[in-house]
């Protein structure tokens, strides 16, 4: 026992370099995923613990009178419930015009459910008329805080207040004014809280939402019954917390968060247990005389494979080990970099001991499955056989006699040829070393460009305008536009909140209705082509057809305050961002309810200043918000940036994935081959023409895998990229050109690195040693 | 000034003075060769014999640059290459000496033909035109597409003679040539080296095979570390006449 320990530790070291590669791999394996699954849990957690302690509410419900849907909600077991004033009104800060959001509070007390953080300034003061409480983004967007002043546009026109204090809200973590708006303009829209009183007072109105908050222990059944008990109360429409539009957004991302944390974690320890198969496979070849030497002198079958399984667990725990220390520490660093990036006032950071123990596990059965083949192999080594020397070599297959015939290529390449075929556990694993990283950075490439290219497409052929306004009917606003220097085109357009109903599935969303011949809307087909907008009928994103289980020509319902309107599918739009109803103009002034406002879109001279035209039409009389689209664009550029750095983490993982892989089986590749290549040398070969042909070997089998990596690489981008696809993204797989050559001249680039410490070998073999040893 | 040109312009020989080589250091330290003087001629065929330990491998070794002295001063072909590390000595060895192994060190993945033609294709000297020619001389001219799995022993070695000449070098360094072979293979490759040393090459044979001796032109016997004797033999007798 205690000789074969000291066995196991002298191979482990005398292979230092190797086992540290595979340590590594497992590593990095054990680490992504206690990165990854530690971020899910405490993003979850800190998600949770600000709606905790904020409140966030369950069930937000309108429709009825509220007081007697809360009353209802209580009555069926939520723990608590409120009514609050919620409305859109244009509001005018630091000389921008916008429709903002104003939500009524108590000024005695925060409210029970729905609370906010007053993170700079103070709450109310008791009784106040005056004060507002000004939602962080909104504070950051215009640079103003405690003491400022903003003006809300009520009935009696508009109302000077001063910013009492600014707040983070379990509402607003992700500013979106609803699920259909989760992506704008941050100048074009601001929470403002206010004193409950006035602000019913400014609007003429009394509260008009309910809020519900559900006891912690509160099952699926219980909401149910809850949210039933409000809608018999009279409640139209719920939202229940899953979907309100922060949430949701947030969600997405957690989601992601959750895939990576099973699927890239895998491909490292399939990399690593691929590796360290190679590396002890290699070693029970080698050692096959000793192993055959002591199972004759009587050592047990068990003792040989526990040998052999022993150095597997140890390479296995070394590597899971340190992952999870480092794995510990990532998670601590992306969960406060992405809490601090959106916002949530609360960041929770905890070393689950559920995912510390995978992740060991994980590690450690990486290193058994990785020795348990050739564990076995050598217990069941045959004495008699394996104490003759391994030296006798196979008879050449076909493959070799065929290759012999290509001898028009230097003979390098032929030794290359026939080894990939002849030594295929080293070939299977440079392969798969390479598809693995292509997989690895492809998703994750993939699922950038795919964005940002949805992005573009988004706002560069699909919302063609440059700029969208709400405006007061009857204020002549759109002659106005028209004439604003800068101003290339002004198109009215229709904007309103409808019910998609279809048999007994809803969906609610936005109706959009444009001019029939309008260019500020590329309707966008589900083939990729443009088509016009139809006179008769309707146009709708894709995701209904699942969500709602229609087709082109079935008739739905669109609902809305004025009543229900029947209305045919005309076709489906494949339009990435949101999903939506489009109609002409006409069509849906029959549809939506009467309103006040009217809404235009603008296109812009090229060049203009952009800051400049929200200030000058912001200004014009009866405009009441506006939204500039490129302004969008880089709100998202924003909220990608710290998804590329991820990206760029990835890609770097990916990049040592394979190198790390490439770099064992290069080893065992220069071990097994030692003898010739010192037979090479003694001959006068020099270092760089013998260490090439080695690489040679490694880049073929690399080059080899690479068209297997990159459909491999493009079909689990996809998949990956559909596990987000829902009614508010609906992502297509879009590369831009350059990606697929850099991700395959990247693992060659890693392929041709670890060919470096090769050439090292090749160098230091003692050539005088070597070749008086009968070859292996 | 001189009789033929070729004469001059290569020196063939060996000369040896004071060398030395310790492997270890310390307590562990093996002293296998304790100060070696030694001079070859050129085109000398020289067999090298003594017993087990003694340090024949390690003086061929250190000949043919593939080893280094400790110690002492070595030149090779007109080369001083003591003090140099093996590592850096592939011009030396390309341009001046062939091995041939007891145990052939062919690369199984490669023909006859292309054993021979990967040392041309590698070290750049040597043209693979010549190839054929190099196994015909070596009489497998019939077996040049065969895999080293598909020739015997003695095949192998006499591939392995066709690889020490592809480079055409001035100094054949045997060790142990026929260890692995019975006698009439073994006969046939020493016939080979003698061949070769007719040709004008020096020629060196590593050996604990006494009768081996009886085709040099001197033999020397080296026994621990030391050169005992340096016996020459008036009368080679021809390989094919050898028997042990
Ligand atoms: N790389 C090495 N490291 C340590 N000692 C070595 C090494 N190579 C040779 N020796 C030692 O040097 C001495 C001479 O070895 P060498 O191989 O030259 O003997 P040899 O005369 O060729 O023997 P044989 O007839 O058995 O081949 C021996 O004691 C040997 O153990
Ligand atoms: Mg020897």
């Amino acid at each position: 026992m205690r000789a074969t320990t000291h066995k196991s530790i002298r191979d482990l070291k005398r292979q230092w370099r190797q086992v540290a590669a595979v340590a590594v791999t497992i590593m990095l394996g054990v680490m992504v995923y206690v990165a990854t699954a530690g971020a899910y849990q405490n993003l979850s957690a800190s998600y949770q613990e600000t709606y905790d302690r904020l409140a966030f509410a369950d069930y937000v419900a309108t429709g009825g009178v509220p007081t007697d849907v809360a009353t209802a909600a209580t009555d069926a077991g939520a723990s608590d419930a409120i009514t609050r004033l919620q409305v859109d009104p244009p509001m005018l800060i630091e000389d921008t015009k916008l429709l903002g959001r104003v939500v009524g509070m108590p000024t005695d007390a925060h409210p029970t459910i729905d609370d906010v953080d007053v993170i700079d300034g103070d709450y109310f003061d008791d009784g106040a008329t005056d004060q507002v409480l000004l939602e962080t983004h909104a504070a950051e967007t215009f640079g103003i805080g405690p003491g400022d002043t903003l003006q809300i546009f009520g009935l009696d026109g508009w109302v000077t207040v001063t910013v009492q204090g600014v707040v983070d809200t379990p509402e607003y973590l992700w500013p979106a004014r609803s699920r259909q708006d989760i992506m704008s303009d941050p100048h074009s829209f601001a929470v403002a809280y206010a004193p409950e009183d006035m602000a019913e007072q400014w609007f003429g109105e009394g509260p008009n939402q309910a809020l519900a908050l559900m006891p912690a222990d509160a099952s699926a059944a219980d909401g149910d019954a809850v949210q039933k008990a409000m809608r018999d109360a009279g409640a139209t429409a719920i939202t229940p917390w899953e979907d309100q539009a922060s949430n949701a957004t947030l969600s997405e991302d957690l989601d992601g968060f959750d895939e990576m944390s099973k699927a890239f974690p895998a491909m490292f320890l399939i990399a690593a247990g691929v590796a360290s198969w190679v590396l002890l496979a290699r070693r029970i070849i080698q050692e096959r005389p000793i192993i055959g030497t002591l199972m004759a002198s009587g050592a047990r079958r068990g003792r040989v494979l526990r040998h052999y399984l022993g150095q597997g667990i140890v390479i296995g725990a070394i590597g899971s080990v340190l992952g999870v220390a480092l794995g510990m520490l990532a998670n601590r660093a992306v969960t406060t970099a992405y809490t601090g990036f959106v916002g949530v006032p609360d960041t929770v950071i905890h070393n689950y001991p559920w995912m510390i123990a995978i992740g060991l596990a994980f590690g450690i059965v990486v290193g058994i499955l990785g020795a348990l083949g050739p564990a076995v192999t050598a217990s069941r080594t045959a004495p008699a056989a394996a104490m003759r020397t391994a030296g006798s070599s196979k008879p050449p297959g076909a493959w070799s006699r065929m290759v012999a015939r290509l001898d028009w290529l230097p003979v390098s390449a032929r030794m290359a040829l026939r080894d990939i075929v002849r030594s295929r556990k080293r070939t299977f694993a440079t392969m798969l070393g390479t598809v693995l990283a292509l997989v690895l950075v492809l998703t994750s490439s993939g699922m950038m460009t795919s964005i940002v290219q949805a992005v573009n497409l988004q706002y560069t052929e699909i919302n063609l305008e440059d700029a969208t306004v709400a405006a007061q009917q009857g204020a002549g606003v759109g002659d106005a536009l028209a004439d604003v220097d800068g101003v290339s085109a002004v198109e009215p357009t229709t904007l309103g909140q409808v019910t998609i109903v279809a048999d007994a599935d809803s969906y609610a969303t936005l109706l959009h209705g444009y001019e029939p011949d309008t260019t500020m809307h590329g309707f966008r087909s589900q083939d990729g082509s443009f088509i016009d907008l139809p006179t008769d009928g309707v146009l709708i994103g894709q995701a209904v057809i699942d969500l709602l289980d229609v087709g082109v020509g079935d008739s739905i319902t669109l609902s809305t305050d004025a009543g229900d309107t029947d209305v045919t599918i005309a076709g489906f739009l494949d339009e990435p961002i949101g999903t939506s109803v489009y109609t002409t103009n006409d069509a849906a002034a029959t549809i939506l309810p009467e309103t006040s406002a009217e809404a235009f879109a603008l296109s812009f001279d090229d060049g203009v200043d952009r800051d400049q035209m929200r200030q000058t039409i912001t200004q014009l009389d009866g405009v009441v918000a506006y939204q500039d689209t490129r302004a969008i664009i880089s709100t998202i550029d924003d909220y990608l940036g710290l998804f590329w750095a991820f990206i760029g983490i990835m890609i770097l993982l990916g990049a040592i994935l394979a190198f790390a892989v490439m770099y064992v089986t290069m080893a065992v590749n220069v071990v097994e081959r030692t003898g010739e290549l010192a037979t090479l040398r003694a001959a006068g070969a020099p270092v760089r023409k013998v260490a090439g042909a080695i690489a040679v070997e490694s880049l073929l089998a690399t080059i080899l895998a690479i068209p297997l990596g990159l459909w491999m690489g493009a079909v689990a981008a996809q998949q990956f990229l559909n596990t987000f696809n829902n009614d508010l993204f609906q992502l297509d797989l879009m590369w831009s050109w350059w990606v697929l050559p850099a991700a395959a001249l990247g693992v060659l680039a890693a392929a041709l690195i670890s060919q470096i410490p090769a050439a090292r070998a090749v160098k230091k073999v003692d050539i005088a040693t070597v070749v008086r040893e009968r070859a292996a | 000034m001189t009789p033929t040109v070729t004469a001059v312009a290569t020196n063939r020989g060996v000369s040896l003075k004071g060398v030395t080589r310790v492997f270890g250091t310390g307590d562990a330290a093996v002293h296998a060769l304790k100060g070696i003087d030694l001079e070859i001629g050129s085109g000398e065929l020289v067999v090298v014999i003594g017993p087990s330990g003694s340090g024949k491998t390690t003086l061929c070794n250190i000949i043919g640059g593939i080893d280094a002295a400790t110690d002492g001063t070595v030149q090779v072909a007109g080369e001083d290459i003591e003090g140099r590390n093996p590592g850096t000595l592939d011009t030396f060895r390309r341009d001046h000496v062939g091995f041939i192994f007891q145990f052939f060190n062919l690369i199984p993945t490669l023909t006859a033909r292309e054993n021979v033609e990967v040392i041309v294709e590698m070290t750049g000297k040597g043209d693979k035109a010549h190839v054929p020619d190099l196994l015909k001389s070596v009489d497998l001219g019939d077996k040049m597409d065969n895999f080293p799995a598909q020739l015997s022993g003695g095949q192998q070695q006499r591939v392995a003679v066709a690889r020490a000449l592809a480079t055409d070098p001035d100094i054949l360094l045997a060790d142990e040539p026929t260890g692995a072979l019975d006698l009439p293979t073994g006969r046939q490759i020493l016939g080979l080296l003698q061949d070769l040393h007719r040709e004008g090459r020096t020629v060196i044979i590593v050996t604990h095979n006494v009768s081996v001796a009886q085709i040099a032109d001197r033999v020397i016997t080296v026994v621990d570390g030391k050169i005992e004797s340096s016996t020459v033999n008036d009368n080679p007798a021809d390989a094919a006449d050898v028997t042990w």
